[in-house]
């Protein structure tokens, strides 16, 4: 048999699981590009160095996102790879396709790109891997014409992004599908031509479970939640109890606010405790439902390290009714955005412009009170809230 | 009114584009801009930054992470930056 080209990434191959090598050896076959990304990513693992260029061509016309540049640094070696641009595609919301719709994607690519896809990246786009820049227009239109359009990147609102919600699951308290195609046709032109300081990202999820990880992957987290108390059916809690789970050691004892009482019989819990964490409700689907008046809590400020380390959202508004078509979310987003666009030093997110210029200032700026449930951790100091003004006038 | 406005604004731009790129810098961020034109307003600075791009006196450039301007004839041909 033939020495293989690539003996390093044929180990990625050996066990039960999926490789991508695997897939990329199968694009290979009738994709030139994907056979010197192959070669190219070996020697990469020996170099035990990246080979990629960063950056450049933009590319589609009136378009400032949606096209990654890439190219080799050794295109003597690798011609196929010389340019090898990513294109990201804005997603359906919730991830839904018709086969039709799939089968379109995949023939413009097969015609335009390398063939190797990644559904999804992390923003939620479709990741079309590897294009020549003489492609970009052309498989653009194609694309469009196939009713797809791009998503953001760089310094732009990126494409925005929601968990499947109502569309499959009974958990869900807002229409994260909806707000997150609202927004996302609401926001065509931050998507489009990027003009902020930096990345700016919107995740919707339907309940505390947060699918999408907005609470991590988020400047800007919606997050699904109730008021009032938490839907009890006794009759369906006795029969956990008999059947599967232990409810004191299960339920009651892993509940974060220890909120709730369980004699054998009956469940009691102490809905003003309660934090709405979802816990009981993932184990006891069928006797408990959330509570019945039901919005979203907004969060700011997450992040993943770079450029400064990781930050998780907080929360600024502890509940907001969620209806079409959003204006109150809206017109909270444009605000938050023109302050940061103002005040951002470039690659600042809005988190790290927050922390360094303090919650009062920000709350001061997109006229938000200070409440309690910002409080980020308990013992953090509750008087960064009062003006020198505001201490004035109590001194008098 | 208005129309001269963005012309003299759009022109002021593109001066500025080509007295800062004389050095070996020639992409800014949009930040640059509005920092080199304090006393107009942030968003008139956005509207006029686009039309430029629109007619090709500016063009995007991207890292993917993070989006910089530059002048048209200053874009770097076909090839990338190691970062
Ligand atoms: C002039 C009188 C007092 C001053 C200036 C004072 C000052 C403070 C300060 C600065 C804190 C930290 C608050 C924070 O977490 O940010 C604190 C916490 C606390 N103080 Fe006082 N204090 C006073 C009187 C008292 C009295 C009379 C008691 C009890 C009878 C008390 C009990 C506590 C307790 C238990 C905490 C901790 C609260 C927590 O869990 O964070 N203090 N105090
Ligand atoms: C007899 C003198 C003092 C007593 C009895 C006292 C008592 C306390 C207590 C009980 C706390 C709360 C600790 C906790 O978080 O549980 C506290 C916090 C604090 N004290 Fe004092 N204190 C005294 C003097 C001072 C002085 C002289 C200063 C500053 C010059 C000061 C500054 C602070 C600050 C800044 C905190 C808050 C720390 C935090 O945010 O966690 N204290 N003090
Ligand atoms: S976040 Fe909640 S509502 Fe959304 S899919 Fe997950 S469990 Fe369901
Ligand atoms: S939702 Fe969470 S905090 Fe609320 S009662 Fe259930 S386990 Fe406790």
């Amino acid at each position: 048999m033939a020495k293989s080209d690539t003996p390093l990434l044929d180990e990625l191959e050996k066990g039960k699981w999926p490789s991508f090598v695997k897939d990329m050896k199968q694009a290979a076959q009738k994709s030139p590009m994907a056979e010197d990304l192959l070669r190219q990513l070996e020697l990469s693992y020996k170099d035990k160095i990246g080979h990629w260029k960063h950056g450049g061509i933009v590319g589609v016309k009136g378009y400032g996102a949606g096209v990654i540049g890439r190219y080799s640094d050794r295109p003597d070696l690798f011609p196929n790879v010389q340019a090898f641009h990513t294109m990201r595609v804005n997603h359906p919301t919730g991830w839904f396709y018709k086969t039709d719709a799939l089968r379109n994607l995949c023939d413009v690519w097969d015609k335009h790109g390398s063939s190797l896809t990644n559904m999804h990246g992390a923003t939620g786009d479709v990741i079309l891997l590897g294009t020549k820049t003489e492609h970009l227009q052309s498989c653009f239109d194609d694309l469009s014409a196939a009713g797809f359009d791009l998503g953001g990147s760089g310094s732009a609102l990126r494409t925005p992004s929601a968990c499947v919600g109502p569309g499959r699951c009974e958990w869900a308290c807002v229409d994260s599908l909806d707000v997150c195609y609202n927004l996302t046709m609401h926001y065509q032109d931050k998507m489009h031509r990027p003009m902020f300081p930096y990345k700016f990202k919107i995740k919707v999820s339907a309940c505390a479970n947060d699918c999408v990880a907005s609470i991590a992957r988020s400047d800007f987290s919606v997050i699904g939640t109730w008021k009032g108390d938490i839907q009890i059916n006794q009759k369906e809690v006795l029969a956990y109890a008999v059947s599967a789970i232990n409810i004191q050691t299960e339920v009651c004892d892993l509940c974060p606010t220890k909120c709730m009482e369980w004699n054998g019989k009956e469940l009691k819990i102490y809905n003003e405790d309660c934090t709405r964490c979802m816990h009981c409700i993932n184990l006891m689907s069928k006797a408990l439902r959330p509570g019945k008046e039901r919005g979203a809590t907004i969060l700011v400020g997450g992040k993943a390290p770079i450029v400064q380390g990781a930050l998780l959202s907080w929360v600024i508004v502890p509940f907001m009714k969620l209806e079409p078509p959003y204006t109150e979310l809206k017109d909270l987003i444009d605000r938050i955005q023109d302050w940061w666009d103002e005040h951002g030093k470039s690659r600042e997110r809005l988190g790290e412009l927050i922390t360094r210029l303090g919650m009062r200032v920000f709350l001061r700026a997109v006229g938000l009170p200070a409440v309690p449930q910002m409080v980020k951790a308990p013992r953090t100091n509750p008087y960064v809230f009062f003006w020198p003004e505001e201490i004035q006038k109590e001194v008098k | 009114m208005g129309v001269n406005m963005s012309e003299d604004l759009k022109k002021q731009i593109v001066d500025l584009f080509h007295e800062k790129s004389k050095g070996d810098k020639k992409m800014f961020y949009i930040r640059d801009v509005t920092k080199w034109l304090p006393d107009v307003d942030r968003h008139t600075i956005h509207d006029a930054v686009k039309v430029l791009l629109d007619e090709g006196a500016l063009v995007y450039w991207s890292s993917g992470s993070s989006t910089y301007l530059v002048l048209a004839e200053f874009f770097p041909k076909e090839e990338g930056s190691r970062s």
